[in-house]
C-alpha cells in the first residue's frame, strides 16, 4: 500500500548551496556548528528515550476503568503538566532576576574598575609631563649658570685686558706724577704754616687748611 | 499485524521523517513536495501511505510524526483514517500523531460533519489542523508548519519535546471543545 516516496531535502551547511555532500568539504566552523547542533540534537533525542523509559516503569492501575474515568484521569495529569510547566517557568524567571541582578553588579564594578584605570593612566601621564618639564627646566638653568660663567669670565678677562692696556698704562703714571705734585704742594703750604708760627689751632679757617693739607693722596689710586 | 512504536528505532543522524496517510494521494504528494522545498537544517523524509499497516518488507527509518489526511468531501478517507489508527501504538499520541483535514472551504461538497473530526481528534488528544491542500499557499504554509512539528517531534529542537508541543498547541485549541 505504501508509495515509497522518501526524498531526502537536502541542507547540510548554514546557508550555503543545500547539497549532503558538502558537509565534509565545509569550513571548519561551519563544521563546528553543525557538531554542536547535533549534540543538542542528540541530547534530546536521549532525554525524550529516558523520559520513555521512565513513564514505562510507573505502574499503570491494574483494574478497568471506565472511559469517562478515563477521560477524566487524562485532563487530571494534563493539567498536572500544566501546573508544573508554570512553576518552572517561575522559577526560571526568578532565576533570571537573580542572574540580571548579578550581571548588573558585576557590569557596575567593571565601569568602577575601568574608570579608575583610566583616571589612573591620566595620573601618571601628568606625572610623567612634569617631570619632563622639570628635567627640561633643570637643564635650561644649567645651560643659563653656563652662560653667566662664561660672560663674568669675559668680563674679568675683559677687565684684565683693560688693565694691561697702555692707555691706563699712561694715565695711571700721569696720577701718580699729579699726586707727586700734590703732595710735594701739600708739603710746601704745611711748612709755609708751620715757618710762619702762626697759631693755626685757633683759627678755623687755617685749621681746616692745615687738616686737609694732612690727607693722604696716594689713597686715592 | 505490525504496530507503528514510536521509539522501537534508533533514530537517524540529523534526520526527521513524517509519515503522511490518506487516500487522497495527489494532495499527500503535492503537499509532500512542498515540504521538501522547505528551508530546514536537518534532513526530511517524507513517506506516503493509503492506509496501515505499513508493509514490513521495506526498511524504514523511525518515523518521527504520522499526519493522517482526512477529505471531508470523502466518507472513505475517513473510514481509512480511523482503520489505519488502530495499528499505531498508544504511545505514539504523546504529540507525535496530528489530523490534517482539507476541503473544508466547499461547505457543499463537505459529506463529513466538522464535528465528526473534531471529535475524532479529541479522543485521540492529538491536534487538528485544518487546510485547503488543493490551494498551493495554504498548502506551503501547512507544509511550514508542519516541517517545524517534524523537527520537534524528530528531537531536533533542543528544549522542546513534542509533548511539550503538544500542550502548547492544546491551550490554543477552541474551548467549546470541552462541550463535546
Amino acid at each position: 500500500d505504501m508509495q515509497a516516496a522518501a526524498e531526502p531535502a537536502d541542507s547540510g551547511g548554514d546557508g550555503g548551496p543545500p547539497q549532503v555532500a558538502g558537509k565534509d568539504a565545509a569550513r571548519p566552523e561551519d563544521r563546528m556548528t553543525l557538531l554542536l547542533r547535533l549534540r543538542a540534537q542528540t541530547k534530546q533525542q536521549l532525554l525524550e528515550y529516558k523520559s520513555m523509559i521512565d513513564a514505562n516503569e510507573e505502574k499503570t492501575p491494574e483494574q478497568i476503568m471506565q472511559e469517562k474515568q478515563i477521560e477524566a484521569k487524562i485532563e487530571e495529569l494534563e493539567n498536572e503538566i500544566e501546573d508544573v510547566k508554570i512553576a518552572f517557568e517561575i522559577k526560571k524567571l526568578a532565576l533570571d532576576s537573580l542572574l540580571m541582578d548579578n550581571m548588573k553588579q558585576i557590569l557596575n564594578l567593571n565601569k568602577l574598575i575601568m574608570k579608575s584605570q583610566q583616571d589612573t593612566w591620566d595620573l601618571e601621564e601628568k606625572l610623567l609631563d612634569v617631570r619632563k618639564k622639570r628635567l627640561q627646566l633643570k637643564q635650561a638653568s644649567e645651560s643659563k649658570l653656563l652662560e653667566i660663567q662664561t660672560e663674568k669670565n669675559k668680563q674679568k678677562d675683559d677687565l684684565e685686558n683693560m688693565e694691561n692696556s697702555e692707555k691706563i698704562k699712561t694715565i695711571q703714571q700721569n696720577l701718580q706724577r699729579e699726586i707727586q705734585i700734590t703732595t710735594v704742594i701739600q708739603h710746601m703750604f704745611q711748612n709755609l704754616i708751620l715757618g710762619s708760627k702762626a697759631n693755626w689751632a685757633e683759627d678755623s679757617a687755617l685749621k681746616e687748611i692745615v687738616l686737609q693739607l694732612e690727607k693722604n693722596l696716594t689713597t686715592i689710586q | 499485524m505490525s504496530v507503528l512504536r514510536p521509539l522501537d528505532k534508533l533514530p537517524g543522524l540529523n534526520t526527521a521523517t513524517i509519515l503522511l496517510v490518506g487516500t487522497e494521494d495527489a494532495l499527500l504528494q503535492q503537499l509532500a513536495d512542498s515540504m521538501l522545498r522547505e528551508d530546514c537544517t536537518s534532513e526530511l523524509r517524507v513517506h506516503l501511505a493509503n492506509s496501515l499497516p505499513l508493509p514490513s518488507t521495506v526498511a524504514r527509518p523511525r518515523i518521527d510524526l504520522i499526519v493522517f489526511v482526512i477529505n471531508l468531501h470523502s466518507k472513505h478517507s475517513l473510514r481509512k483514517v480511523e482503520e489505519s489508527l488502530h495499528h499505531v501504538d498508544a504511545t505514539f499520541f504523546l504529540g507525535k500523531v496530528s489530523f490534517l483535514v482539507t476541503g473544508a472551504g466547499r461547505e457543499s461538497h463537505c459529506s463529513i460533519h466538522r464535528n465528526t473530526v473534531v471529535k475524532l481528534a479529541h479522543t485521540y488528544r492529538s491536534p487538528l489542523l485544518f487546510c485547503d491542500l488543493e490551494i498551493e499557499d495554504f498548502r506551503a504554509t501547512m507544509a511550514q508548519r508542519l516541517v517545524r512539528m517534524l523537527q520537534i517531534c524528530a528531537g531536533h529542537v533542543p528544549g522542546v519535546s513534542a509533548l511539550s508541543l503538544l500542550s502548547l498547541m492544546r491551550i490554543s485549541e477552541n474551548p467549546s471543545l470541552e462541550d463535546l
